[in-house]
């Protein structure tokens, strides 16, 4: 594996991560029940 | 065409580096208040003085706070209820939601509040799954103080708007998220009045 793919996979990984940490974090901020 | 290659080794090495912080960080935050909770039940005597402090009867040394405070010695809580009209009022801790009773007029009185958020980690009602059937929790509001017992513990949808309907008899409802990691459902803590104390 070049280079080049490998950084291409680990930004899409790091994308990922920070997406889902930012979605866990609005399902939690809505505690109201609606 | 090497100096690139290794450049691009490095960028890489640290995008790895990145991807391990944020994801431990994902991982383990949620539970750090777990271990400050170990600690505070079993070196300190602090369930036992806020069950003494629910227990106890009004008198000349202990006349019930001035604000309205709930108190939960099972999971070493003790906040201030606050008033509001919006959501924005869980900034400040627990929220009693206004379109719902109040203990001096019986029916369903309920408090809301953050358990665990990745800008808040220790929610107010972080601990409320230690809560159990059977547990006492004492209320001061407006100077007149109310025991209660926790009679059902449940878990619903957020969507689940019995929870908050009003009842004939008096009691409480406490609820905020569950579980921590993904917090798709509310977690719900009945209680009944056990005596009113003054």
């Amino acid at each position: 594996m070049t280079e080049k793919i490998r950084f291409w996979i680990l930004l899409a990984l790091l994308l990922a991560s920070v997406g889902l940490l930012l979605w866990a974090n609005s399902l939690a901020s809505n505690v109201i029940l609606h | 065409m090497y100096y690139k290659e290794v450049k691009l080794s490095r960028i890489n090495t640290a995008l790895l580096i990145a991807i391990i912080l944020v994801n431990g960080y994902i991982i383990l935050l949620p539970f750090a208040s777990n271990v400050l909770f170990w600690f505070q039940k079993n070196h300190t005597s602090r369930t036992q003085q806020l069950t003494e402090t629910i227990r106890s009867q009004p008198g000349p040394t202990s006349a019930p706070p001035a604000e309205n405070r709930l108190i939960i010695p099972v999971m070493l809580f003790d906040e201030a209820v606050n008033e509001g009209k919006d959501m924005s009022t869980l900034r400040k801790g627990l929220w009693h939601l206004p379109y719902t009773s109040t203990p001096d007029k019986g029916g369903n009185t309920v408090f809301v509040g953050h358990r665990f958020t990745y800008t808040n980690p220790h929610g107010v009602l972080y601990y409320l799954d230690k809560v159990h059937v059977g547990d006492e929790i004492g209320l001061t509001w407006n100077g007149k103080k109310y025991l209660y017992k926790v009679s059902n513990v449940v878990q619903v949808k957020p969507n689940d708007l019995a929870v908050e309907a009003q009842t004939a008899d008096p009691e409480i409802t406490i609820y905020t998220c569950t579980p921590l990691w993904l917090p798709k459902d509310r977690l719900v803590v009945v209680a009944k009045p056990e005596t009113e104390i003054k």
